[in-house]
């Protein structure tokens, strides 16, 4: 009987064995001269001289803080859209105008990065380099234009944008779906001691979305050491003058590996990421259980 | 409720949806108005809200070459093997541990999430993929390492939990071993959480691009997103696609061109789409 279950786990167990736990392994050539002839076992030792080569770099402490701080910004301004843009669809009575609405919010959710970073050219080099929607809007209010893709300041403002297009709408069912689940009696009580809607979605709605939102804040936290390669890396490339602030460890790492072959370096700075990541989930994941319980006991 | 007179808050609401529903279309619309806007206009201003005139060179130059086609068999085949193969691997680790099998489920459960906590992250994966498994230049090179979502492995456990246990336990009794209950009662009960997690695949795999960045060299083999990918870091890549004798190619329309025919397919499928993927993520959201 278990012998044909077993016999079901067995394709997953295989993917997750050659797929995930072998990398793991394979994270010993961060300690290691990597030769290609050699592999990666039998390559030789070499202490701690790649992860001294990284922190040594100069780069070290600029795509630490990216990481963190872009994932930061991230984090507190999609779950900030999903919650006002969820509050605001409730507050919708007409069912086809509601769900459409929906939709169209969510769809970004699943468009390509690579897609993505083209609408993002049209709106500030043109599909061309020749203008740009965002640049010519300034023009007609009289503003000083800027050659976007040359100045690194405003990259972390504008990826938020992007982020929060991208998964405003997604947050958004989330959040729509916890709201569905308040029970009406709480809006009737409300309705009863004549609060306005304003006042409902205020004094209701928002804290009853808390441990929704806790959720997500602690799953985006367990992940804050990872970027957000695919969404930066199709925007920003190998287009160095931005990299000042948008090079998170992901992009770097990339770079390293394809453009320099280092794989010792790359490995270690990987590695680093790997045990700081699980580090900031484990705390994340305790934080959710006692953020739990206290929920549960409310 | 409908009795209620409109509330300033409902007004601001009403509003504020609809200019986020403008944000979100508004892009799209820049993009395929665009790629109908000759090259000429579009290096005027770099895109146009109207195309002043219907202009369709690059469409022809997409669907006249090979290269477009090429990339399109080499998507549709990612995603369509992609899904088959990552809804079946997944639909049965998922009813492992949805059974609750003594000695098997629980270690199961960690091992399939462990991977979600700490990876080995890219190095030992390219290194795998390139010297231990040779699969650079296949689409397997693609696929593989997105087999198993555990995310979804965690939706698919949850929904076939909902499942009435009495059915399986009356199969049982009737002599129905372990994969007949399998494949005969529990999968075709579950056909609306199959389309969820096949959706979520395979919009995955028709965008991926980062692992075909990783292991895919050879043009010919490009998926559409690595192609779009190369039109815009490297103009030089447009020598690759289709010539029109008579002209030079219109670069930009190509490329805006190029983003439409891959938006195209998850557009048009969407509106049926969309539901199924609301109830994944809100599955996913409410359970955890």
């Amino acid at each position: 009987m278990s012998l044909a279950a077993g016999l079901l786990a067995l394709p997953a167990v295989i993917y997750f064995v050659v797929f995930n736990y072998l990398p793991m392994a394979g994270l010993v050539v961060a300690f290691k001269a990597f030769d290609v002839s050699q592999g990666i076992f039998d390559s030789p030792w070499n202490g701690l001289e790649n992860f001294r080569y990284f922190l040594d770099s100069g780069d070290a402490a600029r795509i630490l803080f990216n990481t963190v701080f872009l994932n930061a910004l991230f984090l507190a301004t999609t779950l900030a859209a999903g919650v006002t843009l969820a509050i605001m669809l409730n507050e919708i009575r007409s069912t086809l105008f509601k769900r459409v609405s929906q939709s169209v919010v969510f769809f970004p959710y699943f468009v390509s990065p690579v897609v993505i970073s083209i609408m993002l050219q049209v709106f500030l080099a043109g599909a061309s380099g020749g203008g740009g929607a965002v640049n010519d809007m300034l023009n007609v209010f009289s503003l000083p234009t800027l050659d976007w893709y040359t100045e690194p300041g405003p990259w972390p403002w504008i990826l938020t944008v992007v982020k929060v297009w991208q998964l405003g709408g997604y947050m958004s069912v989330i959040f729509l779906a916890a709201i569905t689940g308040i029970p009406e009696e709480v809006y009737e009580a409300g309705m009863i001691d004549g609060a306005s809607r304003a006042q409902m979605a205020w004094r209701i709605t928002l804290p009853l979305l808390r441990p929704t939102a806790g959720v997500l804040t602690v799953l985006g936290v367990g992940r804050i050491f990872y970027g957000d390669f695919g969404t930066i890396y199709a925007i920003v490339g190998d287009n160095g003058t931005l990299f000042d602030t948008t090079d998170v460890i992901d992009t770097y790492v990339f770079r390293a590996l394809r453009q320099l072959g280092d794989f010792g370096t790359t490995a270690a700075v990987g590695l680093f990421q790997s045990v700081v990541g699980f580090i900031f989930v484990v705390i994340a994941v305790m934080i959710q259980r006692k953020y739990a319980k206290e929920t549960s006991v409310l | 409720m409908s009795r209620r007179k409109l509330e300033p808050f409902t007004i601001i609401s009403i509003v504020g949806v609809g200019f986020a529903v403008l944000a979100c279309a508004i892009p799209f619309w820049l993009i395929i108005s665009g790629s109908f806007t000759s090259e000429v206009d579009l290096a005027v201003t770099g895109y146009s809200v109207f195309p002043s005139a219907f202009d369709l060179t690059a469409y022809k130059m997409i669907f006249t070459g090979p290269a477009v086609l090429d990339a399109y068999i080499a998507s549709v085949f990612i995603t369509v093997v992609g899904t088959a193969l990552s809804l079946a691997v997944t639909s049965g680790v998922s009813w492992v541990i949805a059974r609750r099998l003594p000695y098997i489920s629980r270690p199961l459960t960690v091992f399939a999430y462990l991977p979600m906590l700490f990876t080995g992250g890219l190095v030992p994966l390219y290194l795998l993929v390139t010297q231990y498994l040779h699969l650079q230049n296949s689409y397997f090179a693609v696929i593989l390492p997105l087999l198993v979502a555990p995310f979804l492995v965690f939706i698919q456990v949850s929904a076939f939990r909902q499942l009435p246990a009495s059915i399986f336990e009356s199969a049982k009794v009737d002599g129905a071993g372990e994969l007949r209950i399998f494949f005969q009662i529990a999968l075709p009960l579950s056909k609306p959480i199959l389309a969820v997690v096949g959706l979520f695949y395979a919009v995955h795999y028709w965008n991926e691009w980062f692992t075909a960045l990783l292991f895919i060299d050879d043009v010919h083999k490009f998926p559409l997103p690595l192609v779009l990918q190369n039109l815009i870091s490297n103009i030089s890549f447009t020598q690759m696609l289709p010539q029109l004798a008579e002209q030079a190619t219109p670069v930009y329309q190509l490329r805006l061109a190029l983003t439409a025919v891959t938006i195209g397919p998850i557009l048009l499928a969407y509106p049926f789409a969309q539901r199924y993927f609301v109830k994944g993520i809100t599955l996913g959201a409410t359970k955890g």
